[in-house]
């Protein structure tokens, strides 16, 4: 049908953006006016779209926020480049869409590949604008100088020339530098003054210099490259420092996180940014720390001033931090510990049996001027607040034999600005065993260290402060000061910086907290060890938690704890018949409760564990639950430690009451089914009754038996009721069933009346058979009859023959007799006449045969019709 | 090997250079309540004008208004579209349909109908509609889920296709005339999936109705595909069903094979069954060796394995939602995340598209707003929660919206290039893209249900725990509840079972040493009757168990990295 060949054309293209818009629209794909419009801006902005795709749609907003803003300085072309008979779809052609191109004057385009949200984009329209930064003063240059993004710096003389040689190239390489560098992390500034770039130590005009921190800074070697844009930029890429880097992946597929994460442990902080902010002061903070930790080489010529800088410019405490602990530490070693005490560990406690000695200092420098630490006594309660946090947090040491010492900071739970270091240690083996065998009182460890420990009076195992008044000089590890500390262990991080507007997600992944309106959040991730730490999320992310965080990381025997993600969505439902475990719940569903645990380890995406889940249904509301509980876990939302860890789901492990860690596993290669699953359980669970029975024992028999005739109640109610569902269909399969028998009655009827019509039938084509029979016998009666008459009128021709020559015969002898006898000759001539006639007769004859076979056939061939 | 090495150097480069850097995720998330009810809302104006000007023919003509008949004649577009209606919420629309249905079709026609779309489409909806039809409110019978109107007419249909499958071989015939059977001088050869994709709606009609015919019928075509296999391990594309000679020799995971590998691990995953996933896992290992370059599947010669054509088809575009289902997540995404590329160039998806020129083939420019992307999107979502797949689901609420909307319904688009539009709207659209792009914004569907709802049927054969969740869908997007295979004609001897054990229980003693009940292995009696395959799976079994201590019907638990592998970024293995 012609309706099938039926096609419409696209429908014709509108308005992308409205027409009050400051973006022109230009929504049939006009890029060669695009181009003209180029020429009467400095700074165009090229935004391809395709009508029908949702990320343009999304990014239009941005666009158009961004366009109000900057309209007086920018103007803003939207090309519709999809449209088939558009010039911009004929000459370009694109894989994505949308796709942003800035052009400053004739350079360009620039592509904008970084986040389609309206501050990166103003961010970065505002770099295209101003490449270059003009460096007036001394105190500016330190300010650019000491920002932790690598910064170039230009130093060109305008006085003997309007434009001094090399200038062009060094501002087309600022340009050049966001093509390649679209989150513009390399920041380009220009120096004039003279007396300015001698801080630099920068002497000719045309010199570029590239700041860096941790190592020496570099000057553009011009002898050895060539002084191009393409160059300068190569060269500032290479050789930038990258001491703390912002991820931020593009949302296509992207090894980012993969290549940065396989170099080591990483430090992911995330916090929110604002790129427009004049101020960071969160930021300056992180980045502070990260120089600290990467300052490997203390002989910076800059360094001092530009601590000094940033000192100055911050105004509050918060910088000052890492300053003050870092001269601290070059000035007055021992100092840092002003207030030890020395802490005995008793038997019982988890650390002691690594370690039975405990170096406690609470350091108060953290946010106070360093002149005040210098106090020279310790106030007692401060120790023994820091000792309850210190035994809160016993837990977190590992249980190794070792004989070093370890430290580890914690952040005092009472002061946010005091911390206190703990450094324990083994003391003597021998006196452990004799602690151990003789159970005698425990005593000072004088043997060892701390001689300064008066004997404690206490003598029992209660932890207790020893002295307050020592400090042990061999106890300034170095693995407590973060300067330089990347190059001293062997667990660097490396430091990223993620903004948590736009990758929160990946900080909820980790375990951020969902109800947090900080978004705020640091956490170490170790890829190759399948671990990761977060730092608390009780204490607000400022430099000090962070350093703290790093250098227990760092030390040998790290105090951090692998963290348990755990699915906060998950509530405890009454009335759910399979209780859903998490991460928070686990232990004590599982180890705690008093009766027989399954649990059912599972995934929601998983196809093999969605399909059991009846089977579990019907298994925990057969299974009394006064001593059962069916239980599962999605252990994609919820992390369980590494010996409950399971690397294949479902996966089945029975905990029998009383016995909860001799778990055992359901055995894999066998189908899990309702009566498998019983068996497996009754097969595990302690429900014997080997032992004597008691009168505990009697009680306990008669709750199961209790719980027997409930389960036979509910049988029988599942009886009746199944009952009930039979008769139902008894009573439907009735009703089919007479409704099929009156079919059937029906059909018997039909079969009667037809087999009489079938009868009727047979007796009329018997008679017409019959007639035909007969019909049949006349045809060939009459066929033999005419047979005859055929043989008759053959018999006659004969005659007529012999007649013939009979009377030719006799004519001649006529002839011959005429001339003899006249009078003869009416004689003759009647014997002729009787030949005439015969000879019709057998004509006529003749044709009547033939006559005869036509009606056979016409016979025959209606006969076929009615066949 | 060394031609596919030469074949893809500048393969992998080209598709290194053209990863779309700056398509940057928008900071805000997604209004997910509002794509959904736009998605309704979508829905809602195709129906209605298939319900106004095309029924009771199978399909809307979207630019004419008018009907036509395609796959048969059964009004295909309605009986398509009835479980969509139940997802939606629309009970009242769903009980008239079935009373519809009831009333006005009729198998026995002189229609000559292709056995798998009659399968997937017709008799697939109308199970689904029947296991879901207590659900949507409607007064079922006594013997229901064994029993009832929408499951007899499902049988009927079936039984309509069993001619097909009486070949030499086992493997049906592709056509089969409703009235007559199969016709004389009817062509031998069906491709792949013609002749693999029975198994879920027939397992689950025979599990139904107590009939194995429709199992045993669907398990011989499986088995004979199986044997007939490359030395490689690889399929073709089209078969003769008389001879078992290969036809076709392209191997792929797209068009002509596809939903055979789903049907593999749906039915292993439906019926607990080793025997049909330690197959798909051999298939698997093979594509992977053989068709997998960059976390692209490339069409290759199924006996030696050499690139015949790189191209992407639309229909593969199902593959990640099946890993995921298995537990192959990473991959899956990292493949999910190339054919996203493609729908950003265009718009949708080209039936082909040349991976190299990064361009459309010739005649194969059109996209007939199938599911397969959106269907993987909906299955990724729930185990990775990315929001990256939102997008696309985003994505596609705009494309087909702004591109495909008419007067009338959503017409197919003809060609990817210009968007030109064709005067047909196939029944999928109601059926699966629309469907799977409402669940993928509707995370708290009934059909998402994780276990922690469920219902209590009593049937005459014993108490059924219904509605659990772990709906296996069929390949046109038909749920069926894998809780009712387990309901009728085998649960009474399982009850008597359980009853037994309960006893054993209460008395508190342990008499016997419990045995096991083993998984149900269908290889058995099939291996007796062919000694010369029998040895050589024996011997794959084997090999498998010594490989793997684990159970085939399991999934790997997610790697640690996982944990970060959204918005795009993905993660090498390892080793």
């Amino acid at each position: 049908s012609r309706a099938k060949d039926v096609t419409m054309p696209a429908k014709l293209p509108v308005n992308f953006f409205s027409t009050r818009s400051p973006v022109i629209d230009l929504f049939r794909g006009q890029l060669d006016y695009a181009d003209q419009l180029r020429q009467n801006s400095e700074i165009v902005l090229y935004f391809f779209y395709a009508p029908w795709c949702g990320q343009s749609i999304a990014a239009r907003e941005e666009i158009e926020h961004v366009a109000s803003r900057l309209s007086d300085q920018v103007l803003f072309v939207a090309v519709n480049c999809w449209w088939n008979q558009g010039k911009c779809r004929k000459q370009k052609h694109f894989f994505y869409f949308p796709v942003i191109h800035l052009y400053h004057q004739s350079f360009g385009p620039i592509e904008y590949k970084g986040p389609m949200s309206a501050v990166y984009i103003e961010k970065f329209v505002r770099r295209v604008m101003t490449p270059l930064l003009y460096i007036s003063s001394r105190s500016k240059l330190l300010d650019f100088l000491s920002n932790y993004e690598p910064g170039v710096v230009g130093f060109f003389e305008f006085n003997a020339s309007p434009q001094p040689p090399g200038y062009l190239t060094f501002f087309t390489s600022a340009l050049h530098s966001l093509k390649k560098d679209y989150l513009g992390t390399i920041r380009f500034g220009v120096v004039t003054d003279k007396r300015v770039a001698e801080e630099i130590s920068l002497v000719h005009s045309g010199s570029v210099y590239l700041h860096r921190h941790a190592n020496t800074s570099l000057i553009y070697p011009k002898d050895i490259m060539n002084f191009t844009a393409e160059n300068i930029c190569k060269w500032a890429l290479e050789n930038r420092e990258m001491l703390i880097r912002w991820l931020r992946p593009h949302g296509g597929k992207s090894l980012l996180l993969n290549n940065e994460l396989k170099k080591g442990p990483a430090l992911l902080i995330f916090i929110p940014y604002n790129p427009l902010a004049e101020i960071h002061p969160l930021l300056d903070e992180i980045t502070k720390v990260a120089l600290e930790y990467h300052k490997c080489n203390k002989s910076q010529a800059a360094e001092p001033d530009l601590q000094h800088v940033g000192d100055s410019d911050s105004p509050a405490f918060d910088s000052s931090v890492t300053d003050a602990h870092l001269r601290l530490s070059e000035t007055f070693p021992i100092a840092k510990y002003p207030c030890c005490n020395t802490v005995v560990l008793p038997q019982w406690h988890s650390i002691s049996r690594t370690h039975n000695v405990c170096e406690l200092c609470v350091n108060q420098t953290l946010g106070v001027k360093p002149n005040k630490v210098h106090v020279p006594h310790c106030n007692f309660l401060e120790i023994e607040a820091a000792l309850d946090s210190f035994y809160l947090q016993e837990h977190t040491f590992f249980q190794v034999i070792s004989n070093t010492i370890e430290c580890s900071n914690f952040l005092s739970f009472y002061s946010p600005f005091s911390y206190y270091t703990a450094c324990c240690r083994t003391v003597n083996r021998h006196f452990l065993s004799f602690i151990s065998s003789e159970k005698t009182i425990f005593q000072t460890p004088k043997v060892a260290f701390s001689s300064h420990g008066k004997k404690d009076n206490t003598q029992f195992s209660i932890p207790h402060i020893e002295d307050r008044n020592c400090f042990i000089p061999d106890l300034n590890i170095s693995s407590t000061n973060i300067t330089g500390l990347s190059c001293r262990t062997n667990k660097t991080l490396n430091l990223y910086l993620l903004d948590s507007n736009l990758f929160w997600i990946y900080a909820e992944r980790l375990g951020a907290s969902r109800s947090t309106h900080l978004k705020e959040f640091a956490a170490i991730v170790d890829l190759k060890e399948e671990v990761h730490y977060v730092l608390d999320q009780n204490q607000s992310l400022v430099g000090p938690t962070l350093e703290n965080f790093i250098k227990n990381f760092s030390v040998l025997y790290s105090p951090l704890k692998r963290h348990l993600v755990d699915d906060p969505s998950v509530h405890f439902h009454e009335e759910n018949v399979v209780t859903e475990v998490t991460t928070n719940t686990f232990h004590e569903t599982v180890f705690l409760s008093a009766k027989n645990v399954l649990l059912l380890y599972y995934a929601q995406w998983c196809g093999f564990c969605a399909s059991l889940n009846h089977i579990f249904i019907q298994l925990a509301r057969l299974l009394p639950p006064d001593s059962f509980i069916v239980a599962r876990i999605d252990v994609t939302r919820n992390d369980l430690p590494w010996e409950f860890m399971t690397d294949r789901l479902p996966t089945i492990l029975f905990f029998p009451h009383q016995r909860k860690e001799q778990s055992v596993k359901f055995p894999e290669d066998f189908s899990v089914d309702l009566p498998n699953l019983l068996k497996f359980i009754l097969h595990h669970s302690s429900l014997s009754s080997s032992e004597p029975c008691t009168k505990e024992c009697l009680h306990k028999e008669a709750v199961l038996q209790q719980g027997h005739i409930s389960h036979l109640e509910r049988e029988i109610q599942k009886l009746r009721s199944e009952i009930s569902a039979l008769h139902q269909a008894h009573d439907q399969l009735e009703a089919q069933l007479s409704e099929a028998r009156r079919e059937e009655q029906r059909l018997q009827q039909q079969k009667h009346t037809l087999e009489k019509q079938h009868k009727t039938l047979q007796l009329h084509s018997e008679q017409l058979q019959a007639t035909y029979d007969q019909k049949n016998q006349e045809l060939l009666e009459m066929a033999e009859k005419l047979q005859e008459l055929a043989d008759a009128s053959e018999n006659l021709l004969k005659e007529n023959a012999l007649l013939r020559i009979l009377v030719a015969s006799r004519g001649g002898k006529l002839q011959s007799k005429d001339e003899i006898k006249e009078p003869l000759q009416s004689e003759q001539t009647l014997p002729e006449d009787n030949d005439i006639s015969l000879s019709t007769a057998t004509a006529a004859s003749e044709e009547k045969r033939i006559d005869n076979t036509d009606t056979i056939e016409t016979g025959h061939s209606s006969g076929n019709r009615t066949e | 090997g060394a031609a596919m090495q030469r074949f893809l150097g500048p393969l992998l480069c080209l598709w290194a250079l053209r990863l779309p850097a700056g398509t940057g995720t928008a900071a805000r998330g997604l209004d997910v309540a509002s794509y959904r009810e736009r998605v309704r809302a979508m829905f809602y104006h195709a129906y209605e004008h298939y319900l106004e000007s095309a029924f009771p023919y199978d399909e809307l003509r979207p630019l004419t208004c008018d009907g036509q008949d395609t796959w048969g004649s059964f009004s295909l577009t309605l009986i398509d579209a009835l479980d969509t209606l139940l997802i939606l919420g629309n009970v009242s629309e769903f009980q008239r349909v079935v009373n519809v249905l009831q009333e006005g079709v009729d198998f026995d026609i002189d229609v000559n109908a292709s056995v798998f779309e009659t399968n997937i489409r017709v008799v697939g909806g109308l199970l689904s509609a029947h296991l879901l039809s207590r659900k949507a409110g409607v007064e079922v019978e006594a013997g229901w889920p064994c029993s009832g109107p929408l499951l007899r007419m499902a049988e009927e249909a079936a039984r309509k296709l069993l001619p097909a499958f009486q070949t030499p071989t086992g493997m049906p015939y592709g056509t089969v005339n409703l009235l007559h059977g199969v016709n004389p001088g009817e062509t031998p050869v069906t491709c792949t999936a013609g002749i693999g994709t029975f198994i879920v709606e027939f397992a689950t009609l025979s599990h139904l109705t107590g009939d194995p015919v429709f199992e045993d019928v669907a398990r011989k075509a499986l088995k004979t595909l199986w044997k007939n296999r490359s030395d490689i391990g690889l399929v073709g594309n089209h078969i003769d069903v008389i001879t078992a000679k290969w036809v076709a020799q392209d191997a792929g995971i797209g068009a002509g094979v596809d939903s055979y590998f789903e049907y593999l691990v749906k039915g292993a995953i439906l019926l607990q069954d080793k025997e049909l996933m330690s197959m798909f896992l051999e298939y698997n290992k093979a594509i992977k060796n053989y068709t997998k370059f960059d976390d692209w599947y490339l069409w290759v010669q199924m006996y030696k394995g050499t690139v015949s054509m790189p191209v992407f088809q639309s229909l593969e575009a199902y593959w990640p939602g099946l890993q995921s289902l298995i537990g192959d997540v990473d991959n899956a995404m990292r493949t999910f995340l190339n054919y996203y590329t493609v729908w950003k160039q265009f718009g949708g998806l080209p039936e082909f598209y040349n991976i190299p020129q990064g361009y459309t083939v010739d005649k194969r420019e059109g996209y007939p707003l199938r599911p397969e992307l959106i269907e993987s999107a909906m299955y990724l979502y729930r185990a990775t929660r990315d929001p990256t797949l939102l997008e696309l689901g985003r994505d596609a609420v705009e494309s087909i919206e702004k591109i495909s909307k008419v007067d009338c319904g959503f017409a197919t688009i003809k060609d990817l290039r210009d968007h030109r539009l064709d005067n047909r709207m196939e029944s999928f659209f109601l059926a699966e893209t629309i469907k799977y792009l409402y669940l993928l914004f509707d995370p708290d569907n009934f059909i998402h249900n994780d276990g922690s709802d469920f219902d209590v049927v009593v049937t005459p054969y014993g108490e059924c725990v219904l509605n659990a969740g772990g709906y296996i869908f069929n390949t046109e997007a038909h749920p069926i509840d894998p809780a009712a295979l387990h309901c009728c004609r085998k649960r009474k001897e399982e009850q008597w079972e359980v009853e037994d054990l309960m006893r054993e229980f209460y008395s508190r003693k342990k008499t016997k040493k419990f045995t096991f009940n083993r998984a149900p292995d269908h290889s058995e009696g099939e291996n007796a009757k062919d000694p010369e395959d029998a040895s050589s799976q024996k011997a794959g079994e084997k090999s498998n168990s010594k490989k793997s201590s684990h159970s085939l019907l399991s999934c790997p638990s997610q790697s640690f990295n996982s944990k970060l592998a959204v918005l795009g970024q993905v993660f090498l293995d390892n080793t």
